[in-house]
């Protein structure tokens, strides 16, 4: 095909030949399908209880109020005005709790609580909900100790059939999964760097009205309840980074600083962390308190292709951006003599020179051997969207998707895709991290540290 | 004093250097001033000379007062938030909450933001009910109540009409007859089925749409000003683009916030007003001709539609009331511009507490102003 004609998009043949490799199919049965269609109604709600209606506990509560799979029996928070507002905002006038919040989990007629409080109150509750019987959802990050880890767990086996889901919502986001199955089967070519950012400009400090509440409003700017941007911005980015490598990370290191916020916070204003995996791939993570221009985003980069995605205020959006590997990259083999492709053009060409050109990454991408109908329909959209004839798709609010698969998963006895297991890498991540920047060292996962830290140093031939 | 001529050229010079130097400290102090005022609390004098007789000097024991504000764009307005109070690391918090709580609405109740609720009821009222979220709901209803009391007057459904006028694309259109009929099929907020107990929201018939424009920026004053009063602020000032305004308690030494209403055949032309009023815990809000608008051969058409007919009220320029809430005032002055003068009496008698000023054309050029006050 003359280059000329490519000016203006990708050609209709690459455009299909990258599309195919995002399977959605995989996507949606890993969801679970019902999860993915619009809120039903469940013959039997469930009865949960929700404890926590600070700032993000009225963001879930706002999301629940329009959820028929569940109804809010009460709600639990000590600040008074906190509590009136979660009862405002859920709108089915449950009852309130505001002294204690085991008496919510002594409650019988309650199935499942939502655990939306300070940080370190989320493996304590944790451990008493299931004691107590019930289903759990707690926001992210679940454990804030590194000993908490194993108790948890114990927690969880001794209760095989409660469900244990944490708050990590992009798992939950049709388009996340369809990017991400694109790095999975090769779309990106080899992926061996992720950069995410998370900056701010603010202070993180809420006003307060009664100055007896001022540490418990404001937690999340003190180490006793918080683990400070790493906890409350990295945890989701560091866990998307996991999810791409489908692994861990062997180490990391990192620099915080209190630089620019200098109030009585004790927490880093400003965090810069390198997570080394295995294969000398790497995930770099930046999170400042004093510039918003780059928001939130996260950045994966192979030798292929570049897939640029953020979840956005209310639903993901996600640009894919294919690229030509260099010829004498490694995984490039040279073809043997006798195999020889002819295509050649005569005739003036032009090329746009340094032009990015992206496809946007659609919720609903095409199954992984698609008809010639279905090929002719995906690029027919793309090319509509392309012109704004089309808008772009919106991917489902993931916080309201995860919402529906927690009660989804109670009623089906599954567990969740955000289960304790990746909830406790994710924590771990954030646990080292932080303790990489408070010790101003390398910080190196159980049992790798005598793993070179990159395989990619020169073999002597 | 000697005439200039005869003084000697050092002399000249001398006084020459002399006043620039008085002009460099004069403006240097000016700067000052300026930039203190709005990025950081400013202490207010507790020692506050009063104009009124036998006002001793403050009480001692009186903390010191600080006043900030702050003015962002939101609703595709500039709102402006002014504040006082005795804490002055308090007060850019609040004034921060505040801004929050104004984005908040926006997020909800923006019809230009296809994510809002607002949108998505507006996609799919139409195929089947839609569950609302309680606050949405709840403000739904209360527009229904003032579309009620008003035989329709307020109606947030004119959302296809003013689509059909162009007033979405900013260009202006007039659209032929048969598209009015045919798009006012679809305008009435009689069509509206609404389920309290299950807080849905259903269209009976397709291609209606919810415009919350009218009364949005109004909620959002009032629940600035709600959390203004949560956290202690008494005197603070909350405008939403200088259409709706809201003034809480009265600034230091002043019997209330001084507003001058726009002179409604030259709006921006600060030398000349239609009015000056002063709110002490009372709103004011305005529907102008002069907002949005265009002009087709002499003719103004502004974005006030009359539910009724399907076209722009005509023969009004605007319409400023004075009530106790920015959703009041909001509702109110759209009604009071389409009902007119006349109706308006027979309205206002039965919702008490309400000054209305009406700006009529009177000749060319000219204004007229009508006061109607129960």
């Amino acid at each position: 095909m003359p280059e000329s004609q490519q000016s203006k998009g990708l050609s209709r043949r690459d455009f299909l030949k990258t599309s195919a490799v995002a399977s959605a199919t995989a996507a949606v049965a890993a969801l679970g399908a019902p999860a993915l269609i619009n809120s039903q109604t469940l013959q039997d709600p469930v009865i949960y209880g929700f404890i926590g209606a600070g700032r993000q506990g009225n963001f879930h509560l706002k999301k629940l109020s329009v959820n028929r799979m569940g109804r809010c029996a009460v709600i639990c928070d000590i600040y008074p005005p906190n509590l009136e507002q979660g009862v405002k905002t859920i709108g089915s006038n449950p009852d309130k709790e505001l002294q204690d919040y085991r008496r919510v989990l002594d409650r019988k007629d309650i199935e499942a609580v939502f655990i939306v409080t300070p940080y370190h109150l989320h493996v304590p509750m944790v451990l008493d909900a299931l004691s107590a019987g019930k289903h759990v959802f707690v926001e992210k990050v679940m454990m804030k100790e590194e000993d908490q880890i194993p108790r948890v767990y114990e927690a969880a086996q001794a209760h095989p059939n409660q469900v244990l889901q944490v708050g990590l919502q992009r798992r939950y986001s049709a388009i996340y999964n369809v990017a991400i199955q694109m790095v999975h089967n090769g779309a990106l070519g080899k992926v061996q760097f992720i950069r995410a950012q998370w900056h701010r400009n603010g202070s993180w400090k809420n006003p307060i009205k009664d100055p007896a509440f001022d540490r418990i409003l404001n937690w999340r700017l003190y180490r006793e309840y918080s683990g400070g941007l790493m906890a409350e911005l990295g945890s989701h980015q560091v866990d998307v980074a996991d999810w791409a490598y489908q692994s861990e990370p062997i180490s990391v290191m990192g620099v915080g600083g209190l630089d620019y916020w200098k109030d009585d916070r004790d927490i880093y204003d400003n965090v810069s962390v390198i997570f080394e995996y295995s294969e000398g791939r790497k995930f770099v993570f930046t999170s400042i308190c004093n510039n918003a221009s780059l928001d939130f985003s996260e950045t994966i980069m192979g030798d292929e292709g570049t897939i640029e995605i953020t979840l956005g205020l209310n639903s993901a959006k996600a640009t894919f951006y294919p690229e030509q590997k260099a010829p004498d990259a490694p995984t490039n083999l040279v073809k043997t003599a006798n195999v020889q492709e002819q295509n050649w053009w005569a005739g003036a060409t032009v090329k746009n020179r340094g032009r990015k050109i992206g496809v946007p990454i659609l919720p609903n991408a095409p199954s992984k051997n698609p008809s010639f109908i279905e090929k002719e329909i995906m690029y027919a959209r793309k090319w509509l969207t392309e012109m704004g004839v089309l808008e772009v798709e919106k991917d489902r609010d993931a916080i309201a998707v995860e919402e529906e698969h927690f009660f989804h998963c109670i009623r089906e006895g599954k567990k969740p895709i955000s289960n304790i297991d990746i909830g406790a890498a994710d924590s771990r991540s954030v646990i080292f991290a932080n303790r990489a920047m408070d010790m101003k060292q390398k910080v190196f996962w159980p049992g790798k540290a005598e793993v070179p830290a990159s395989s990619s140093e020169p073999k002597k031939v | 004093m000697r005439p200039l001529r005869c003084l000697s050229v050092k002399r000249l010079l001398l006084y020459f250097l002399l006043g620039v130097v008085l002009i460099h400290v004069f403006i240097g102090w000016r700067l000052q001033s300026a930039t203190a005022l709005g990025k950081k609390p400013v202490a207010i004098s507790g020692q506050q000379n009063s104009s009124k007789e036998g006002k001793e000097r403050t009480d001692p024991a009186q903390k010191e007062l600080f006043r900030f504000d702050e003015s962002r764009v939101s609703m595709a307005c500039t709102y402006t938030v002014v504040v006082y109070g005795t804490d002055p690391k308090q007060l850019p918090l609040i004034v921060n909450a505040a801004f929050e709580e104004i984005d908040r609405i926006d997020q909800l109740m923006s019809n230009y933001n296809p994510d809002s609720p607002l949108s998505q009821i507006n996609r799919e009222a139409a195929k089947h009910p839609v569950v609302v979220e309680p606050e949405l709901f709840d403000f739904i209803q209360l527009c229904l109540k003032y579309s009620q009391e008003s035989d329709g007057a307020f109606d947030i459904t004119v959302g296809p009409l003013m689509k059909s006028w162009g007033f979405y694309r900013g260009e202006g259109r007039i659209p032929w007859f048969f598209e009015i009929w045919n798009v006012m099929r679809k305008v009435g907020y009689q069509r509206l089925i609404l389920d309290p107990h299950e807080r849905t929201i259903q269209f009976s018939v397709s291609g209606m749409e919810l415009d919350l424009g009218g009364i949005a920026k109004g909620y959002a004053v009032d629940r600035v000003i709600t959390l203004l009063k949560e956290y202690g602020i008494q005197t603070g000032f909350v405008s939403a683009g200088g259409s709706t305004i809201y003034g809480l308690g009265a600034p230091p030494n002043r019997d209330g916030w001084e507003i001058r209403i726009r002179d409604p055949l030259a709006p921006n032309d600060t030398n000349k007003n239609g009015g000056t009023v002063h709110l002490k815990n009372r709103c004011l809000s305005v529907a102008g001709n002069y907002e949005k608008f265009f002009k087709v051969r002499g003719t103004t058409y502004s974005h006030i539609m009359d539910p009724h007919t399907g076209y722009p009220v005509q023969g009004m320029l605007s319409v400023t009331v004075l009530t106790d809430s920015g959703v009041e005032g909001d509702a109110i002055d759209d009604v009071l511009y389409v009902l007119g003068v006349e109706k308006s009496k027979a309205y206002l008698e039965k919702h008490l507490g309400i000054e209305a000023f009406f700006y009529l054309p009177d000749g060319d050029k000219q204004w007229k102003m009508v006061n109607l006050k129960n």
